[in-house]
């Protein structure tokens, strides 16, 4: 950025300087040229004082060659004139060939008259001034307008140690020498230009040594200003500026070249701050900007200087009316008035012309802000300069700027809209390849492959001013979207026409790689290892070997039959050259990849095993000979025993994949998959608890990390039903199963036994049969039990871990995940009460709410953070959701209300906000509401609960009757789609709010837009009906009002709120506005014998309705 | 030139004068006591300087004693006959433009009122404060938002002799608009003030208009306008600090309401709390610095409070403010 700005900004240099040039005052030349000869007053003038008057006069209305000729004449009639008389002929003649630019003959002249006349025009022309100094010093410029250094240098040198001349003259011969030095310094190296710009300084510095204070001190003060800048000796020229412009005259010309000057200043501020770094860099910039923003503007230097030319006209016009006959001194002071009106209008001229000025003005600080990190104060000035000057001819640039702006403030689409107006309208521009790029970039950097590529193309298409090394990105960027949006062939056909038409590229490398890739994704594997092959070949180094390496391996792993060993090998190998890498994000991520390969290779080969098990296993059932029988269960046992050789090390490939697995998402996942579906079918509960734990451990602020607490509580409550409990009760069966067959078979035996039965001994054989099985039963009982305590001690272990993470955020307010964990946690204890039906007989061993909001608090160690303002205010939110859980609204009330009675808005996480604002709107509690949802507002407004804020708070708008500002809400929730979870409210309450304004049609149409919503169904459903009822019955249509309000209480009977409002609206109706008092009467009659109805507010006014009928 | 000449000798004639000088006919200069500098005694005496004149306002005089053969004579002059005024730091004013911008309107009017009536015969004396102590009564009454008093007082200047100066007449319109974007006149404010935005030449007005625009901007929750015309006030008029308070509490507010979901990539919140937090260190002792405070969360507020080291930020936008030449002298 630095590099291309640096350019551009050079550009926007040169361009400010050039108007610098031709606004700055033209100072050093014209000096006494200019001034009107002082000719005496002479009642009767005679001709040829008459001539030289004349000749004046056509020199100061710039007719020089006419003035020429008149003096030519005087010269012919002068007769042995008094050498001071011929001087000043001598020295105007010499004046007018100057002002002609005649350099030659302007020479010539002054050079003639200095000789001729070492005590030039004495006092003829002024008084106390021979015009010597001033003819030397004319001398010195024409030198310098002919390139003539050393005679201008000689000159100078001369008038600056003569004793001659006046000080004001020597000031100016040092301020000429310095400029002469400057000019002469401008064909030389960087060196040679330093070097005289330092001599420069010395001799300037020389000239202000008397002063600022008179015009010459002041003209050199400026030149030293200018000298210091181009020095960088910013500090120097910014304190000589302001000793300058304390001592203004606050005339426009000065004004106008200390507003350059500062420019200048933040120029060279700037760019020293691009050689720069750190906070000397930053610094830099600051004072760059604090420079251009001192700056005064184009409209108020225009409209000053426009008023300092009409007040400088008013006084030529009137100077000229008051002295028609003017003397010399008049004359003097009309003309002086005169320069000066000439002098604003060239000023006000060129900044009319210079429309650009305030652009590069912004086009400057926006410079100075995106480099100073401020994007936004960037985009604004750069969206000045589209706003104010939109045919600006530096936009481009400034566009290409304000991209990057846009992009530094997250406005990436805007940035891409911008991008594509800059490629239409600057097709030319240096930027468009930068720009070219950044389009398509954006889209690529939000993943979005096929909106990238059509970026790419339109630009391949569109713009022509691209380079080749863009257009060569812009195809290689091309294949890459391809390639990352899974489309393998259009990627492989991209990548060969790249590799076709840029067989040099640089990402040749990465193209050879992806080539491969592509074969590998569609499962070509013969292609896919030729192409491997060929990379391996090309780059035994190579970049991508890693992977190539295990690439290889999975085509192995993927031929049939598959080269297990092969593979194996190619893992160890892998694993022993990259496993210990630590520094290389790629490797590190490859790293679970080549453990999930040797877990698939382990799994593969333990499921080789099951056909042969299966076979084994057949055969030793069909084979009854017990000699047989034994062999196939030997080799069967022997499989098995392969088998689970096998699936051990196929878990423990699967477990150090996960472990490694924290920057590789898609291998945790797949690891994790396959091992959930391996560990707990074998009861190795204990590894996947502990292997959750350590991923859970390693973040738990991780999107996913509420998943992995949920697999560690899972696996630790199974972890309670331990094989050893199935162990046991198999051992018990069959330890009962050989005495209860032998038990039985002897009350068979006496049943069956011929003759009579022997009753005493089938009894007793019974009691026998009995005994044991109650003997079964009792040590069942005992394995069982302890089953249950140990799957107890497993949930209350469970519950801990959960509690544990709880408390980890509790007392931090802004995790967010903790409020999920309560939920959780509630959940969990809310399942252990037994609930009870109405007038049961209560267990006083049995878990009980009281108990589970005992264990509740003692889980979330609330007596621990008693000082806790957010543990505590958790606590309550904890136990309101239990009680919430336990159907018990009543306790949840309780326990919210002691939330929002206690606790200020920002004390709470922003879901407790959301939740408990909420409750406070169903309670009435309207103030404290408002605090809540406006916090939201403030503080939320682009989180998860930022609808609650607004859908709220429109309601308690709605509530407090100021319907306007609930619109407001509403809308600007509309508008900017915060309707995540109450759409419907926020629907709901602007329909309500138009309907109070009045606006009747536009709320009908919102209520009827949400009674036919049919995922809204419910409660708002039979408000909507209410309210379209009482819209009619507003405007006078009973009839329709009635059909609305019936149609409420008939279809919404169990939203008694609304149905009770409904059926004494229409009763009111029928009873005074339809005369039918009849069908009122009955009406409340019908409202009275609901039961959820009978008690409300609205029954009771009905009830008064009713006596009146 | 000269006209150069002579604004060149005024310059002279200031820059050697030390303390506030009153300026005769006949160039004579008399540097005269400050009238509302008090010492340190109980209860405060007005600090007198012999050899300083003194101003009589009730006689409209000035007085300077001298002593000429060892008797004191007292000299007496006119405050009419006062040419010109040269007052190069007026602490009472200092002091009530603090008050202002702490947020003490009242503290502020209790100052300034004094330095009025002061300046009251002296207003249309070169170089007097009557104008600048009328802006600061007119902020003052602004942070009161007594409306009535402010119409009064707008009135009163409006039917005065100094009515015609394009300077009061400007900021006199400029106080009408906020009083109208406070009674709700949201669009037809921000109409006027961009009007006199491209008419203003003065860095203060220009500032005190965009403040106005924004503020009316922000009432109808053109946020993205708002925050775009708040933050022009530290991008081009940056040397304007007395109004950066605002200028940033306002952009904060606008980015508060441009965050939405939607929005989510831009982080609108954080930047809004990254302007609260630089108007609060850089600024600790405004109005809007308490403001700000209240606006930011309790942990970041505790985190402010706590961080007295806290300098300007990077990328702060508040450079040292440069003495910018506001009107150009003709």
């Amino acid at each position: 950025m630095v590099s291309s700005e640096s350019r551009t900004y050079r550009l926007a240099k040169s361009a400010i300087l050039a108007v610098l040039i031709a606004v700055a005052p033209f100072t050093g030349e014209l000096r006494a040229q200019t001034r009107p000869a002082a000719t005496k007053p002479a009642e009767k003038v005679d001709p040829i004082t008459a001539l030289f008057i004349s000749a004046m006069e056509a020199m100061e209305k710039k007719d020089y060659d006419g003035a020429l000729k008149l003096l030519d004449e005087v010269e012919k009639k002068l007769i042995n004139p008094p050498a001071g008389v011929a001087a000043a002929v001598e020295f105007k003649k010499a004046s007018c060939h100057f002002l002609k630019k005649d350099w030659v003959k302007a020479e010539y002249l002054f050079n003639q008259f200095l000789t001729k006349f070492p005590k030039g025009t004495e006092d003829i022309l002024e008084p106390n001034d021979n015009k010597v100094g001033v003819a030397k010093l004319t001398l010195v410029e024409i030198y310098l307008n002919q390139s003539k250094w050393p005679e201008a240098l000689k000159l100078c040198a001369e008038l600056r140690t003569s004793p001659m001349i006046q000080p004001k003259d020597r000031v100016a011969a040092f301020t000429l020498s310095a400029k002469i030095i400057i000019e002469q310094s401008k064909t030389g190296g960087a060196d040679i230009r330093n070097k005289a710009l330092e001599q420069a300084a010395e001799l300037l510095k020389k000239a202000i040594g008397s002063g600022i204070s008179t015009p010459e001190g002041r003209e050199a003060g400026m030149q030293l200003v200018e000298v210091y800048i181009k020095l960088n000796l910013v500090k120097e020229a910014e304190q000589l500026k302001s000793e300058i412009d304390a001592k203004s005259s606050g005339s426009p010309t000065d004004i106008v070249r200390s507003n350059f000057q500062k420019i200048n200043i933040g120029d060279a501020r700037f760019d020293a701050a691009q050689n720069a770094a750190g906070e000397e860099k930053m610094a830099l910039l600051r004072q760059a900007l604090s420079n251009y923003q001192g700056v005064l503007r184009r409209a108020t230097i225009a409209r000053s200087v426009s008023k300092a030319v009409e007040i400088k006209s008013e006084e030529v016009e009137k100077l000229e009316a008051s002295l028609p006959n003017p003397n010399d001194e008049a004359k003097a002071r009309i003309e002086a008035a005169k320069n000066e009106l000439s002098e604003f209008k060239r000023i006000r001229d060129n900044f009319t012309e210079d429309k650009y000025y305030d652009a590069l003005l912004s086009y400057r600080i926006g410079l100075c802000l995106l480099e100073l990190k401020m994007p936004w104060e960037a985009y604004v000035a750069f969206q000045d300069i589209f706003d104010n000057s939109p045919n600006f001819d530096k936009a481009s640039s400034a566009y290409y700027y304000y991209i990057l702006a846009l992009r530094d403030i997250g406005r990436n689409t805007e940035a891409q809209q911008k991008c594509k107006e800059f490629l239409k309208k600057y097709p030319d521009s240096d930027e468009v390849s930068n720009v070219a790029l950044i389009l398509g970039s954006i889209s690529q950097e939000r993943e979005e492959y096929d909106e990238a590529i059509g970026h790419y193309n339109w630009i391949k298409t569109n713009v022509k001013n691209i380079d080749e090394t863009t257009k060569e990105d812009i195809d290689f960027r091309i294949a890459l979207c391809y390639f990352s949006s899974v489309e393998w062939k259009k990627a492989q056909v991209a990548i060969d026409e790249f590799l076709n038409k840029y067989p040099k590229t640089v990402a040749k490398e990465q193209a050879v790689y992806m080539r491969a890739l592509c074969w590998f994704f569609q499962g070509r594997y013969k292609e896919t290892k030729e192409a491997f092959d060929a990379y391996q070949k090309a780059y035994p180094q190579g970049e991508f070997l890693a992977d190539v390496r295990y690439r290889q391996g999975i085509i192995k792993f993927g031929l049939n039959p598959p080269e297990i060993d092969e593979v194996k090998k190619i893992c160890r190998d892998w694993l022993r050259d990259y496993g210990n890498e630590s520094h290389n994000e790629a490797i590190i991520n490859q790293i679970p990849e080549i453990h999930t390969l040797i877990g698939d290779c382990d799994a593969r080969l333990a499921s080789d095993l099951d056909p042969a098990i299966k076979k084994a296993d057949e055969d030793m059932r069909t084979n009854a000979a017990p000699a047989d029988k034994a062999r196939f269960k030997a080799q069967k046992e022997a499989l098995e025993k392969q088998k689970e050789v096998h699936v051990k090390n196929s878990i423990d490939a699967y477990i150090a994949a996960a472990k490694s697995a924290r920057t590789n998402t898609n291998a945790l996942e797949f690891v994790l998959r396959e091992l959930g579906k391996l560990l707990p079918g074998r009861g190795e509960n204990a590894r996947m608890r502990d292997l959750y734990q350590e991923i859970y451990d390693w973040d738990h602020n991780h999107p996913k990390a509420m998943s992995y607490l949920y697999e560690v509580i899972k696996a630790t409550e199974r972890m309670g039903d331990k094989p050893e409990f199935a162990q046991r009760t198999e051992a018990v069966q069959k330890k009962f199963s050989a005495q209860l067959q032998a038990a039985r078979k002897n009350v068979d035996d006496i049943v069956r036994a011929e003759g009579a039965v022997n009753q005493v001994a089938l009894d007793n054989a019974k009691k026998a049969v009995a005994l044991l099985s109650d003997q079964l039963a009792a040590e069942l009982a005992v394995v069982e039990k302890d089953r249950q305590a140990s799957i107890a001690a497993a949930k209350t272990e469970a519950l801990g871990i959960l509690s544990k993470a709880v408390i980890e955020s509790i007392n931090d307010r802004r995790q967010e995940g903790s409020e999920k964990l309560i939920l959780f946690l509630s959940e969990k204890l809310a399942r252990k009460v037994k609930r009870l039906k109405p007038g049961a007989k209560v267990d006083p061993n049995a878990y009980t709410a009281a108990k589970a909001e005992e264990e509740l608090a003692q889980l979330l160690q609330l007596d621990r953070n008693k000082d806790s303002l957010i543990a505590q205010a958790r606590g309550y939110f904890a136990k309101a959701q239990l009680a919430t859980f336990l159907r018990d609204p009543k306790t949840a009330d309780l326990y919210y209300k002691k939330i929002y009675n206690n606790y200020r808005a920002e004390e709470l996480s922003s879901t407790l906000v959301a939740i408990v604002g909420d409750q406070l709107l169903a309670n009435d509690q309207i103030a404290k509401a408002e605090e809540y949802f406006q916090y939201i507002l403030d503080h939320h407004r682009s989180s998860e609960y930022a609808d609650y804020g607004f859908a709220g708070l429109a309601e308690v708008k709605f509530t407090q009757k100021k319907y306007k500002e609930a619109i407001d809400l509403c809308q600007e929730a509309i508008d900017n789609n915060i309707l995540m979870s109450k759409e419907k409210e926020v629907r709901f309450t602007m329909a309500k709010s138009l309907a109070e304004m009045r606006k009747y049609d536009e709320a009908k149409k919102i209520f009827e837009e949400i009674a036919k919503t049919k995922e809204w169904r419910g409660e708002t459903t039979a408000g909507c009906l209410y309210w379209l009822g009482l819209m009619e019955e507003r405007q006078g249509r009973n009839a329709e009002a009635v059909a609305y309000y019936r149609r409420c209480y008939q279809t919404w009977k169990k939203y008694s709120d609304w149905s009770a409002k409904s059926y004494l609206a229409a009763a009111r109706i029928f009873a005074t506005k339809m005369a039918q008092r009849a069908d009122a009467k009955m009406l409340i009659q019908e409202m009275l014998s609901k039961d959820k109805i009978k008690d409300t507010p609205e029954a009771a006014e009905a009830r008064q309705l009713l006596n009146t009928l | 030139m000269r006209s150069v000449f002579f604004s060149l000798t005024t310059l002279l004639i200031a820059a050697s004068l030390h303390g506030q000088t009153l300026i005769f006919k006949g160039n004579e200069k008399w540097e005269i006591n400050d009238p509302f500098k008090l010492d340190n005694s109980i209860p405060p005496k007005p600090v007198r300087d012999p050899n300083k004149a003194t101003i009589n306002l009730v006689k409209g005089t000035v007085e300077k004693s001298s002593t000429q053969g060892g008797v004191t004579v007292v000299n007496t002059k006119r405050l009419t006959d006062v040419e010109k005024i040269v007052w190069p730091q007026f602490d009472r004013i200092t002091e009530a433009q603090n008050f202002v911008s702490r947020g003490e309107p009242g503290k502020a009017l209790d100052s300034i009122e004094p330095v009025l009536v002061f300046f009251e015969p002296l207003k249309k004396v070169p170089g007097n404060l009557w104008l600048k102590s009328v802006l600061i009564k007119l902020d003052a009454l602004d942070r009161l938002e007594n409306d009535a008093a402010t119409t009064k007082y707008l009135d009163t200047l409006e039917r005065s002799e100094e009515a015609s100066n394009p300077e009061l007449s400007q900021k006199v319109k400029l106080a009408r608009l906020t009083l109208r974007a406070r009674k709700g006149e949201n669009e037809a404010v921000i109409k006027d003030a961009t009007d006199l935005i491209a008419k203003s030449d003065d860095l203060d007005v220009l500032a005190r208009l965009h403040l106005v625009k924004g503020n009316a901007l922000l009432a109808t929750k053109k946020y993205e306008a708002a925050m775009n015309t708040y933050l022009r006030i530290p991008v081009f008029y940056g040397s304007q600090t007395d109004h950066m308070p605002k200028a940033l509490l306002g952009a904060a507010r606008a980015f508060r309401g441009m965050d939405t979901p939607a929005a989510r990539e831009q982080k609108l919140g954080e930047v809004s709390n990254r302007y609260l937090k630089n108007l609060i260190s850089t600024y600790p002792l405004s109005k809007e610095a308490e403001i700000a405070k209240t606006m930011l969360t309790k942990e970041d507020r505790s985190q402010v409070e706590a961080d007295e080291t806290v300098k300007t930020p990077d990328g702060s936008p508040q450079p040292e403010p440069e003495r910018t030449p506001q009107t150009i002298n003709h």
